[in-house]
């Protein structure tokens, strides 16, 4: 067998399961789980783009998913359009909001840039938090929108069960992965990559950083914003407290940390580690020990960095690729 | 007009507070030219420690003073010596270290919530504290008793840290480490200990906010999340790394916290801060009264 085909034999085989999983797991709470850690993946994937390649560190990715989140239901709730259009929508809105955070924020530098991601999201949030109505909009403040389970189906975004959920959210997952791997691939990653280890270097070099960083931060609110609808028309409740919570933008950004940013198995596995962390010791220790999952998170964050800077993916890979070496034989891939 | 006067007057009251407990932050930054976001985390440490002396003792809650500032100064000492300095050997090559911010939210997330592990997440305030609630009247204007305290304590602490950073051997030697850090070290001096030096002093600056906070506010497990992102700004906002800009930063926007909701809606306020915020790195990152630093 071709050792080149037969290393990525094992994938194949992750997909089949992951398709294969709600045929074999009947229940609701862990398919639930499944979700929010394909979202989770999801999302940071997205943050991936530009928090990754482009080696910054944005913490207001929250605003993102926020944005998405309101645009779709907004739409769907005053102008009965389905939320797969809103979703576009908010795609685009959210991409227009990213470049305009994206502009003049690139010029900064480091912890400069973490502070004014942070404001503007914040700033953001507490917008939509005084705002009843925007124009013909209503946004409804604090209280948030809900959207009344009417008409399920797949036009309306609305599922009684949990497994069509699942499956939207795995292509979706699948869609954005493949999207990195293709950028990473692309002459656009390499100009991130090279600004984000030395952006003088690679200005030297004849690479437009700020450019390259604009259109990573673009795609990266655009592809966020999804996540954003999906999860509104998987809670049906949104407020600007839960899709646009500073912990949902650190919490991205710690997933990509300790998975490995600017690598595209790293948000994957980041996401696989700590999401059932985070459920299961909320479900078994939630009422004794609280905050004990990001109590976790944060001594896991600390040893990453300390031992791991590059992320948990580093190691992994290693092991994998010798793993596949030994059984199929073949010489040294990267 | 009265009300506009006293609103002021209280804003700058409480300002000067949101200065002090800036204060740690901008004199960690102007050394390790780190961005500390356990700085909140240490601001709760702090107010835990000064509750817990006067349960505990029985103290008058400014006497913990003597009990906090030693406690945490060993806290922030031990903290940036265990935690945070390998990093920075590490990177010692890196202009930015941005794994340092990393690890330092690491720390804020331990910190905040072991605090919830352990205290539990119910308010708590000092019963029966003789500053409560305590009002100072000047004909029809009200003044809080222990704002007025936590603004002399504020005024007296960047004092004291400006008389330590001019006037004392080991005030020279951190003022040489932020210069310049490879020049400092070629003089002899243990960057490393100049920084576990400030680290602690910031620290301890935190735990003299927290208890000046603690006679008129709750304490819980996030509460330095609250005290968190102000800091951040009113750090950016009188140029990081400057004591005096970090008292007059917190005074901005305690005024206009506090004279805001006279002509408009309370919860918006806290927008026009951070557009103030935004504003100021966009047009002078530097602050009011930063050097320029190169970026």
């Amino acid at each position: 067998m071709n050792p080149s085909l037969a290393r990525k034999l094992p994938l194949v085989l992750v997909a089949a399961v992951a398709l294969c999983l709600p045929l074999v797991l009947r229940s609701p709470t862990y398919l639930h789980i499944l979700i929010l850690l394909y979202l989770y993946a999801y999302l940071t994937t997205s943050w991936n783009l530009v928090g990754g390649f482009a080696g910054v560190l944005p913490l207001g990715h929250a605003a993102f998913v926020g944005i998405g989140a309101y645009t779709s239901t907004i739409l769907s709730l005053q102008y009965g359009i389905s939320p797969w259009i809103g979703m576009l929508v908010g795609g685009v809105l959210s991409c227009i909001v990213g470049v305009i955070i994206g502009l003049p924020t690139f010029k900064m530098r480091g912890a400069y840039f973490a502070l004014a991601t942070i404001a503007f999201a914040e700033g953001i949030r507490v917008m939509f938090e005084n705002i009843d109505y925007a124009g013909p909009f209503q946004i409804n403040g604090p209280r948030g929108l809900q959207i009344p389970p009417l008409n399920t189906g797949l036009s309306s975004f609305m599922f009684a069960t949990k497994e069509p959920y699942y499956y939207i959210i795995l292509v979706m997952l699948a869609g954005v992965i493949a999207f990195t791997w293709f950028i990473s691939r692309s002459k656009l990653g390499f100009y991130l990559v090279a600004g984000g280890e030395d952006p003088e270097a690679a200005q030297a070099l004849g690479v437009n950083v700020a450019r390259a960083k604009l259109i990573a931060m673009a795609m990266s609110s655009f592809l966020t914003a999804f996540a954003g609808t999906f999860w509104a028309q998987f809670t049906l409740y949104i407020h600007p407290k839960s899709v646009m919570s500073l912990d949902i933008s650190f919490e991205i950004a710690f997933i990509a940390l300790i998975g490995g940013r600017g690598s595209i198995a790293g948000p994957v596995l980041g996401a696989l580690l700590l999401r059932p962390v985070s459920d299961f010791s909320r479900i078994y220790f939630g009422d004794k020990l609280p905050g004990l999952h990001l109590i976790i998170f944060g001594v896991v964050l600390i040893l990453v960095m300390f031992y791991q800077p590059r992320g948990l993916q580093e190691p992994l890979t290693r092991i994998y690729n010798r793993a596949m070496r030994r059984i199929f034989g073949g010489r040294e891939s990267a | 007009m009265l009300f506009i006067i006293e609103d002021t007057i209280n804003g700058i009251l409480m300002g000067s507070i949101y200065g002090l407990a800036a204060l740690g932050l901008t004199l960690i930054f102007g050394v390790l030219k780190v961005i500390n976001f356990a700085h909140g985390s240490l601001l709760m440490v702090g107010m835990y420690v000064a509750y817990w002396a006067v349960i505990l003792t029985g103290l008058h809650p400014y006497v913990t003073l003597i009990i906090v500032i030693p406690v945490m100064f060993l806290f922030g000492y031990l903290l940036q010596d265990i935690i945070i300095k390998p990093i920075f050997k590490a990177e010692k090559d890196v202009r930015e270290p941005i794994t340092v911010i990393i690890v330092t939210t690491g720390v804020w997330y331990i910190l905040d919530n072991l605090s919830l592990l352990v205290f539990g997440p119910q308010y708590r305030n000092i019963q029966d504290n003789p500053l409560r609630g305590k009002m100072l009247e000047f004909g029809d204007m009200m003044i809080s008793v222990p704002k007025l305290w936590g603004f002399c304590a504020a005024i007296i602490t960047a004092a004291l840290v400006y008389l330590f950073l001019q006037k004392t051997r080991m005030g020279r030697a951190v003022r040489a480490t932020s210069l310049d850090r490879d020049a400092a070290s070629l003089q002899g001096i243990n960057q490393y200990k100049i920084y576990n030096v400030t680290f602690g002093i910031g620290t301890a600056v935190a735990g003299v906010a927290g208890v000046a906070i603690v006679p008129f506010f709750n304490i819980f497990p996030s509460v330095g999340v609250l005290f968190d992102i102000k800091c951040f700004i009113i750090v950016v906002l009188g140029g990081l790394g400057s004591i005096g800009g970090a008292l007059l930063g917190g005074m901005i926007v305690g005024v206009i916290e506090s004279v805001g909701p006279q002509f408009m809606t309370a919860t918006w306020t806290e927008a026009i801060v951070y557009g103030l915020f935004l504003v100021f790195l966009f047009l002078k990152p530097s602050g009011l009264f930063g050097v320029k630093y190169d970026w």
